[in-house]
């Protein structure tokens, strides 16, 4: 085995994971980078209380099912209406993440929420969900939940009651009534609530000395600011891509992370469509890979830092080529200029403003939250300037246009406890001990506070500095409202009493600052109930706990024009970036973690075995660092790096990214929790110890220094670590499993995808099956496929998946039935991203089903490939005759270790799959068979669309369809028929059933020549 | 009982003119009788059978140790993984299943094609071939996710009506390899009874002679028992000589019904067969050398046996290169680029070190005995033998496991790294087959007694006509030597 020290022309990238894995050092590195938890037998919820919480929410299923809550127990003696037991019931509610109310679905299954799926009432769900929300199932059922008030006191903590704590906070309240409020701090995260901001008015009006602090680590900033500066109020932008021609991100996620990603997805996978008339074009300008820079026709990787002169060159390149617009003043030109000189990589620029003036109004251009206000200025500047506004973009005011933001609130109430004018602080959710800048040593600040109190719904590193902790309700147990994005009011409603005592931010904030604390559907009621249109209230309020949403409720957009005159003026003051990035001077960007966001679903196994996307890491963050940029540090794969960074050191294993931007380095936040629970605790590295208050986002200076240790990356998919053989192999295949085409070759050739590979006349050897009812298929496109993994989630929860750990998943056991296979093609420093949804294919003439000596999977009357789990004696043979590797073991007992409370989050609908068993994708037959039992009891034949599997209902693109192919008409049966479906591995003569459509990407042909003339082609 | 005791005399001459003694010394059937019998009668066995049997039985108990441990546990305490679901596991079946060739062949083939050489060597690499069975049949059976459903593989009848699904080639696997197993102990026993006879009627302890005398059957050496015997005999000769060309072929089954590249090969069958029996001979070699020292055979199995099974192991050895090389000619000629790509990677993957280890041990190496020199030097052959069974052990799992890492979609591809578990489970089954044959040493007649007195020159078969195994001038008891003549003669 060649060592890592050794390099080939530097290029150690190439190198395979395995390789790296084998030497001695790294397997013992291994043990200790276990996940804790995962393989411990947890501490769980002893029986007695196991019981009581089963009785309590037994009893209370029938209430919380129903929408009129009677908060008493009463025995199932009548059966209340429209409840059968043993029937899901799906109810709508609402999660708030980052202030924004996400539309959600949650399904109960006789008292208990298993699943979440979108609201395709909600403007920005549309029926579809993400990651984040289809795993907060698991959080609710989390053991490590906190479960009772606790109290600090002599350095030991006792556990309290509810009811000794609203004693003591009642009379410490009280006390500072008196005092109007000062020395009282509220430090809360944001919350897009009516009743919230309700309660809050009630709050300062009762203390008016006190201190409102709203921080998110994870915030917008950037945006609030820069638009505040272009337009000269608060406004959040709002954009819309049905009718785009050319998009254009500058380091935005749009379809990831956005509040409105899902719907951004939707919009944009309906412009970019081939058939159409017109398709639009999408360039993407940022450091990080983002799934909207994989989805991107072009992507230029610039580091964070640059992204602002590129804008600012596109603006003079646009006024050059003759935009005329009022807004693009002399005055503005002239500002721009200095930015012009700075010797930045561009060579693009021009093509980019040619295409965008060939219809600028269809244009729009998108600036990311971690760009820096005057970007997101310029951004709107420009967008006004091309005629969209009001179409493409569309402003509304901020519902709290005082809010400073995130960074400067939480630096001001740091300044006040330092000086000792904070004598109570209310935390009410965040974590800021864990997640605050660091420059600000949050920690040394709260040992200054006398009293702190903090409602979390989990004991986390900020709960042991606090005197007081309560426990807070999860969203699934609670009342509550919120608002999307665009202001539309949504419901959030309980499906479950609360299991660990909780209570939501509503009810906390009432007890503390309310004369009559009232229950949280007390507060939701007195607050929605005015807002309810019609005269007859009760039935209105219905509707809008029926539909989630209050339609009519969005906020209506302004009709504001930027004002060049401000622009112009923070131009001016600012500094364009002087000194260039080098390997010396490396740019360090903080992402988000698409999984567990800033670190608050650190705790949830799901979300931290799901493979982010790009990396393809599990259970880890790592930083990032491009290709070239490594080689001249010589620093190689996983390699464990000191990064020193303003004064801060913190090490971290390097991860070689593909298409990072050079002189880049990306961290991802939310990980190196040390008081997640079980799961969360010393998983990743915290990169929060670099942050500070003065750059959150990104910053330069960083130098980066390879200390020789290794690290074990677990990874689903180890493609760009490899040999070489492997990797001309894997050149070689790639086009055949994912078939692409440009726009050009696909007018010319609609049928491109089925000429890719040659597949020889091939004879079955067996007698082919005949359907007479069903025969069962999918399709998927891979034009829209975005890669968000929320199908992966949502497959997760529908179908009982476990969670197998670190460890198991560096042994390549990961039991995930969905996988999105992600390839890069192209040069290393800017390569292209190929990637595609694999499940089982359901094969008409199925390998597996020829070898298994137990006759354990089987072909069933409508076609799908079945596992009869108790059949399986665990052969593996099946997986290893499956040409697409989608068959999953258990190699152990990977549920045995699941407390019972986690057991609750099962979907009674599906087998929980024992030890030595092999599994798949079912196509998710407990949901066909559910829909054949329901048409056959209404004496009717099943509908095209009322079978939707679990990947398609979370699919924001739709990417997923399933359907019947006897049935001509169906969806399914027309996607088969596409001229750009095909079969992977057709050649085997398996037949798959599953098509995956080819996609087409659409190039600007003056770039296409570019990039030819440049790079050679691309392969 | 004294010992007799023969000096190594070289009788690998190639002088047509002279016809090479296949045993030294000349003894006469008493001393035969008595060179072969006091290896089980001796009050103790040397102190080096005490060692070996201590060291094997240690492994056995590993052995134990690592399945139980993997029953509780469960599979995945070892290395597999997906896309690699089957690992060494596997691999160790094919090796033992292959291990056990060689007896077969020597007993049943190469007595059909009356080759003489074999009757020194064939009881103990019978006893080979079932221990080695043995230690196979274990793997299919733990290797499973549902040890405690391995019935399921059998067709037994059931209320439910359920049967194994008969298109798989494991199925086919596990009756081919249960016939081998049956077939083999029957052949085995049977060919054991007269000698059994011999062990009871020199028996002096009670305990000897009731066992023996159970395990004889009642043998008396008359003639009718005779003629019975030597009819069964040859039957199943006849019967096991398909087999031996039948289990492997079936073997190789698992893999080349599969659409795996790399395993979907229609060359497979006589390539494992051409393995198999390559494997096989080296294992009797390795295990006749100590044998032969410790028990004092060197005049029974001399270096003309060993030298014979040498030149055994260079033909098959290079049937082996010649399938290596048809291979990587196939997949190149195919023009089929996933299969060339399997190729490849072996050779040049990250799994190069392991091809090159089984091209090394299994080509290069056997070599050396196109040399008389290398052929007929103890020392030198037990190495090239030790090499050879790396080597095809090497080729199983390179056949398993580097095909298994990178089939179809590179998204897929893995890297099998075994566990201790793996290693330790492997060793112990060399653990149980150590101590089942060092046991068989002991107790049982290492060397075909009956068999080899009809070559000695004494029987006077080069002296006139003769036909085969069914003539025996051996001592045979409570018969005179005319009558014993006369009754073989019939056959």
């Amino acid at each position: 085995m060649p060592s890592i020290d050794q390099t080939e022309n530097g290029r150690n990238y190439w190198r395979s994971l395995q390789e790296l894995a084998l030497t001695p050092e790294f397997l013992a590195e291994l043990g200790p980078e276990f996940a804790a938890g995962t393989d411990l037998p947890p501490a769980g919820t002893s029986r007695r209380r196991f019981l009581q919480v089963m009785a309590a929410s037994v009893g209370l299923a029938g209430l919380t099912g129903c929408r009129w809550p009677k908060e008493k127990i009463f025995p199932y003696a009548n059966r209340p209406d429209n409840r059968t037991p043993g029937t899901p019931v799906q109810f709508a509610t609402s999660m708030d993440l980052d202030g924004v109310a996400r539309g959600l679905l949650a399904t109960s299954y006789d008292g208990r929420p298993i699943k979440i799926d979108g609201n395709n009432l909600h403007p920005d769900s549309l029926g579809a969900t993400d990651p984040s929300a289809e795993a907060s199932v698991l959080e609710l059922y989390d053991p490590d939940r906190s479960r009772f008030p606790m109290e600090a006191a002599g350095g030991q903590t006792f556990n309290r009651t509810w009811d000794e704590f609203s004693t003591f906070a009642r009379s410490h309240l009280a006390e500072i009534r008196g005092l109007q409020g000062s020395g009282l701090a509220f430090l809360v995260e944001s919350s897009s609530s009516p009743s919230w901001a309700g309660l809050k008015q009630k709050a300062l009006a009762a203390f008016p000395q006190a201190k409102w602090c709203e921080y998110e680590p994870v915030n917008s900033d950037n945006a609030r600011q820069g638009i505040h500066l272009a337009l000269g109020q608060a406004c959040r932008p709002h954009f819309t891509f049905s009718e785009a021609r050319v998009i254009v991100a500058l380091d935005a996620d749009l379809f990831s992370g956005h509040p409105a990603a899902i719907r951004h997805a939707r919009e944009f996978v309906a412009s970019h469509d081939p058939d159409a008339p017109e398709m639009s074009r999408l360039y993407s300008i940022e450091s990080v890979y983002s799934l909207t820079g994989a989805m991107a026709d072009h992507r230029f990787p610039t580091p964070a830092s640059h992204v602002l002169p590129v804008l600012c060159r596109l603006a003079l390149e646009l006024a050059r080529q003759g935009l005329n617009s009022p807004l693009l003043t002399q005055a503005v030109l002239d500002a721009l200029k200095p930015w012009s000189e700075t010797k930045i990589e561009t060579p693009y620029l021009e093509a980019l403003a040619k295409d965008i003036l060939a219809s600028p109004a269809r244009c729009v251009i998108c600036a990311g939250d971690r760009q820096p206000p005057l970007a997101h200025a310029l951004a709107a500047l420009l967008n006004s300037a091309l005629g969209n506004s009001g179409t493409l973009v569309k402003y509304t005011p901020e519902a709290d246009p005082s809010h400073p933001g995130s960074i400067a609130s939480i630096t001001a109430l740091v300044e006040e406890m330092n000086a000792g004018r904070v004598q109570t602080l209310v935390l009410v959710g965040g974590n800021p001990l864990y997640n605050a800048p660091a420059d600000l040593a949050f920690g040394e600040a709260l040992k200054k506070v006398s009293t702190s109190i903090q409602l979390s719904l989990f004991v986390n590193e900020t709960t042991s500095a606090c005197k007081w902790h309560v426990p807070m309700a999860h969203y699934l147990e609670s009342w509550g409202d919120g608002q999307a994005l665009d202001g539309t009011l949504c419901a959030r409603q309980p499906l479950i009493h609360p299991l660990y005592e909780g209570k939501s931010p509503i009810e906390f904030l009432s007890l503390l600052v309310e004369d009559q604390p009232r229950s949280g559907y007390d507060i939701v009621r007195g607050t929605v109930l005015p807002l309810l249109p019609g005269n007859d209230k009760e039935l209105a309020w219905r509707e809008f706990l029926n539909n989630g949403v209050l339609s009519g409720t969005a906020t209506d957009p302004v009709q504001a024009t930027p004002q060049a005159e401000a622009v112009v003026s923070s131009l001016k003051s600012a500094q364009p970036p002087s000194t260039p990035l080098s390997a010396q001077n490396l740019e360090l960007i903080f992402c988000r973690h698409p999984s567990v966001h800033d670190g608050r679903f650190a705790n949830n196994g799901w979300l931290q075995e799901l493979p982010e996307f790009m990396t393809k890491l599990t259970w880890d963050n790592a930083a990032l660092v491009a290709p070239a940029t490594a080689a001249e540090l010589g620093i190689a794969h996983g390699e464990v790096a000191a990064l020193k960074y303003q004064g801060g050191e913190l090490s971290a294993p390097v991860y070689i990214m593909p298409g990072q931007a050079p002189a880049s380095v990306a961290l991802f936040l939310g990980y190196g929790r040390t008081a997640a629970g079980r799961v969360g605790n010393g998983v990743g590295f915290d990169s929060y110890t670099l942050r500070t208050s003065s750059a959150p986002d990104f910053g330069s200076g960083l130098t980066l220094e390879g200390t020789g240790a290794r690290h074990i990356f677990a990874c689903t998919q180890d493609h760009h670590a490899i040999d070489t053989i492997g990797a001309s192999g894997r050149a070689e295949r790639v086009g055949a499993l994912i078939r692409e085409a440009d726009l050009s070759e696909y007018r010319e050739h609609k049928d491109f995808a089925s000429h890719r590979v040659h597949s020889p006349h091939a004879v079955p050897l067996w007698q082919p099956y005949e359907y007479n009812d069903n025969r069962w298929g999918m399709a998927i496109d891979l034009q829209k496929c975005i890669g968000c993994n929320a199908c992966v989630v949502s497959c997760q929860a529908e179908n009982n998946i476990p969670v197998v750990g670190k460890e198991q998943v560096f042994r390549q056991r990961e039991m995930h039935w969905l996988r999105l296979d992600r390839y890069f093609h192209g040069e290393p420093d800017s390569p292209e991203i190929a990637h595609q949804p694999v499940a089982c294919v359901h094969c008409e003439n199925a390998p597996c089903e020829q070898v298994c000596p137990a006759g354990a999977t089987v072909h069933d009357h409508d076609g799908l490939n079945v596992m009869v789990y108790n059949r399986c004696i665990g052969t593996r043979y099946c997986s290893n005759n499956c040409p697409y590797k989608v068959r999953r073991f258990n190699f152990f007992h990977y549920h045995v270790h699941y407390t019972e409370m986690e057991k609750m989050v099962f979907n009674p609908e599906v087998t929980v799959r024992s030890r030595g068993v092999m599994e798949k994708c079912t196509y998710c037959t407990q949901r066909i068979q559910h829909a054949k039992i329901v048409a056959k009891n209404e004496r009717r034949p099943i509908t095209d669309g009322e079978i939707r599997t679990a990947c398609q209902t979370a699919c924001p693109t739709e990417a997923i369809v399933f359907g019947d192919l006897n049935d001509p008409e169906s969806r399914v049966a027309q996607l088969h028929q596409n001229s750009r479906s095909y079969r992977m591995l057709e050649e085997l003569n398996v037949g798959p059933r599953t098509a995956h459509l080819a996609r087409v990407r659409n190039p600007n042909p003056e770039l296409v020549e570019k990039i030819v003339h440049e790079h050679g082609s691309h392969s | 009982m004294s010992m007799v005791l023969i000096p190594e005399k070289d009788n690998t001459g190639n002088d047509p003119t002279q016809r090479p003694e296949l045993i030294l010394g000349q003894p006469d059937f008493a001393q035969l009788t008595e060179s072969v019998c006091r290896v089980s009668e001796a009050p103790s066995p040397p102190r080096v059978w005490y060692v070996a049997l201590s060291i094997s039985l240690a492994f056995t108990i590993i052995l134990h140790v690592m399945i139980a441990y993997l029953l509780w546990e469960g599979t995945g305490v070892w290395g597999i993984q997906i896309p690699v679901a089957w690992g060494w596991a596997i691999a160790n079946f094919v090796f033992w299943v292959g291990i056990g060739h060689a007896g077969t062949l020597i007993s049943a083939i190469l007595f059909l094609f009356r080759q003489k050489w074999r009757t020194s060597i064939n009881r103990f690499a019978e006893a080979m071939t079932i221990f080695a069975v043995i230690c196979a049949a274990i793997y299919p059976g733990i290797h499973i996710g549902r040890v405690w459903f391995a019935y399921w593989l059998f067709p037994i009848p059931n209320y439910l009506n359920l049967w194994p699904q008969f298109r798989s080639p494991l199925l086919w696997d596990v009756f081919a390899v249960s016939t081998y197993m049956i077939v083999s102990l029957l052949f085995w026993y049977v060919g054991m009874v007269p000698d059994l006879a011999t062990f009871r009627d020199r028996a002096q302890t009670r305990v000897r002679q009731v066992v023996y005398g159970i395990l004889a059957l009642g043998w008396r050496g008359s003639s009718r028992q005779w003629h019975r015997y030597e009819c069964a005999y040859l039957l199943l000769a006849g019967l096991a000589t398909p087999l031996v060309l039948s289990v492997h072929s079936i073997v190789s089954f698992d893999f080349a019904v599969s659409l795996i590249p790399g395993w979907h090969t229609t060359i497979f069958p006589p390539y494992f067969v051409a393995g198999a029996i390559f494997s096989g001979f080296a294992m009797v070699v390795t295990l006749a050398i100590p044998a032969r020292y410790l028990f004092d055979l060197k005049h029974i199995i001399t270096l003309r046996h060993l030298e014979n099974m040498n030149k055994i192991i260079l033909v098959t050895g290079m049937m082996v290169g010649y399938a290596y090389g048809i291979e990587f000619f196939i997949a190149w000629y195919s023009g089929n680029p996933t299969e060339a790509f399997v190729f490849f990677n072996r050779a040049l993957g990250p799994y190069a070190w392991a091809y090159w280890t089984m091209i090394s041990c299994n080509v290069l190496i056997p070599q050396f005995f196109w040399f008389k020199k290398c052929r007929t030097s103890i020392w030198f052959m037990f190495i090239v033998c030790i090499f050879v069974n790396i080597g095809m052990w090497f080729e199983r799992f390179v056949i398993v496991v580097t095909s298994l890492s990178r089939d179809f979609l590179p998204s897929s591809w893995g890297y099998f790294r075994p566990t201790l578990i793996d290693v330790m489970t492997f060793a112990g089954t060399f653990g149980l087959f150590f101590t089942l044959f060092l046991l068989f040493c002991r107790f049982l007649p290492i060397v075909a007694m009956a068999e080899v007195k009809s070559i000695l020159p004494k029987a006077g078969l080069d002296s006139g006509p003769h036909h085969g195994h069914g003539q025996y001038w051996g001592e045979i008891p409570y018969q005179h030597d005319e009558a014993a003549k006369e009754g073989g003669a019939g056959v």
